[in-house]
């Protein structure tokens, strides 16, 4: 068990402020009763459980917060938030703070969850709906590993289940909302 | 009965066997599904995790395409991930300040009064569960039938209004209606890993098996799933689940409307069952001569 020295614990009074600004969230609410952690389908690939996530927040722990594999590792499956007796959004309140992370630029545990995000997001920006063998077939490429469930991509494409030729929707909308979005969040 | 039509990106490719079966099966109801004109992404889980005010306006311009598509007041989503993404938006725009905002996104009107429904809350909750008894022609004769709802279907009850969020129900009066019978079984709202499908395997292959496993240990003969997530998990990775975890999974996975199809003596080419990665040619052949038997 990795013991933290008070002396090391850095408190950033800021963060609970950050996340409850962009997300209407108030971690200060957990009293951490463990019911998010005890519930949660991901906890077994975790560094640290939701529900410590949520002390982190409280005690404006960003750097265990955002270190810690966790907030990589919820699949928004939404069991916390449901059964939060606080009525927490805990869900909202993880990717809150992958949001802030992706920002950032923080390492994640591993670079491929965020990247996934960023291709399918530039892909509606471009083509206004998502392209699957697209973004299988960058994902794999990019994150080094061309030839992941080749097989199964393969019986895909027998069974016609893969559609080859990308759509595109009103591309010139699209990126005009995404760049709309953009000067509004530059605004705040 | 009229309602509008939204797909979503799955249903135009790897869940094209729910599109087409779901098509069919409300055209032999006599619901009339039109598709929302210009339809876009709703953003499913990668805008939720990455930018806030998109996640939300993505949704909103859908919404917005439904009011352009006619006069019409509920929208339908097959798919458990945008339906969850719709009814989100629906919650977080009754707020004022956002609604303005996404309205500025989106360059239009964000119009509040229409419902979202999943494809089956059209079928049991519009139709009625007994208006489709009517329509079968070939009962499912016993089957066993474990209902998988997932995450988003029912979860987070907030978003979705459900009141049976942890144990529903829905699915299996529907079963029951079709002449099946809906076990009981442990895992139908556990997350089978869908947001992760495509970066994390190890999770999916794990949240994927213990479904299997739970829906055999009961055993039931198919499992019945209302999300093209879902299904490419339960469906395409059994033979990734069963060299990692040394298993013989072998359970035909189909989505509720192929199995209204089949009761309904929709043929199963005509629903789409021949791109199901997990072969159900056999499984049904061996379930009409068995039925013939009686």
């Amino acid at each position: 068990m990795k013991v933290v020295k008070q002396q090391d614990i850095k408190l950033d009074s800021s963060f609970a402020d950050e996340i409850a600004k962009r997300s209407g969230e108030n971690v200060f609410l957990c009293y951490q009763c463990r019911k998010c952690a005890s519930g949660c389908p991901s906890r077994m690939f975790m560094d640290s459980t939701p529900t410590e996530l949520m002390r982190y927040a409280q005690l404006g722990m960003v750097d265990e917060a955002m270190k810690k594999n966790t907030i990589w590792y919820c699949v928004s499956c939404q069991t916390c938030s449901t059964r939060c007796p606080q009525d927490i959004d805990i869900a909202h309140v993880i990717d809150t703070m992958r949001i802030i992370g992706q920002e950032k630029k923080l390492k994640a545990d591993d670079n491929k969850l965020p990247l996934f995000n960023w291709l399918w997001m530039t892909m509606i920006r471009f083509m206004g709906r998502a392209y699957e063998p697209g973004i299988v077939g960058s994902l794999n490429f990019l994150s080094g590993k061309p030839t992941k469930d080749m097989a199964l991509g393969m019986k895909m494409i027998k069974k016609g289940k893969l559609k080859l030729l990308p759509s595109f929707k009103k591309p010139f909308a699209m990126m005009k909302m995404f760049s709309r979005a953009k000067k509004l969040k530059h605004l705040k | 009965m009229k309602l509008a039509y939204y797909p979503g990106c799955s249903l135009r490719s790897s869940g094209a066997e729910y599109d087409i079966s779901m098509r069919k099966v409300c055209a032999a109801l006599g619901i009339e599904l039109v598709e929302v004109k210009d339809w876009i992404c709703c953003g499913s889980s990668p805008a939720h995790q990455r930018d806030d005010l998109m996640s939300v306006a993505l949704p909103a311009k859908n919404l917005a395409q439904v009011r352009e598509t006619g006069d019409l007041k509920e929208v339908c989503a097959p798919c458990a991930s945008c339906y969850s993404r719709l009814k989100s938006a629906q919650k977080r725009l009754e707020d004022d300040d956002l609604r303005k905002d996404v309205e500025v996104v989106i360059d239009s009107k964000y119009p509040d009064d229409i419902e979202v429904l999943h494809a089956l809350d059209v079928i049991t909750d519009k139709f009625g569960v007994d208006a489709v008894k009517e329509k079968v022609v070939k009962n499912l004769n016993g089957l066993k039938v474990a209902c998988y709802y997932g995450c988003l279907m029912t979860r987070p009850p907030k978003v979705t209004g459900k009141g049976q969020f942890e144990n529903p129900t829905q699915m299996e009066s529907l079963i029951e209606a079709l002449g099946g019978v809906g076990v009981d079984w442990n895992m139908k709202t556990s997350c089978c890993g869908a947001a992760f499908a495509l970066t994390k395997r190890d999770v999916v292959l794990e949240l994927t098996r213990k479904i299997l496993a739970d829906a055999e240990s009961v055993g039931a003969d198919v499992i019945s799933v209302g999300c093209p997530l879902c299904h490419a998990n339960l469906d395409g990775r059994q033979a990734q689940i069963n060299s990692k975890f040394n298993t013989n999974f072998h359970i035909p996975i189909f989505y509720f409307t192929e199995l209204m199809g089949l009761a309904m003596g929709i043929e199963a080419k005509d629903l789409g069952l021949h791109k199901h990665i997990t072969e159900v040619g056999d499984f049904l052949q061996e379930r009409v001569r068995h039925d013939r038997c009686r």
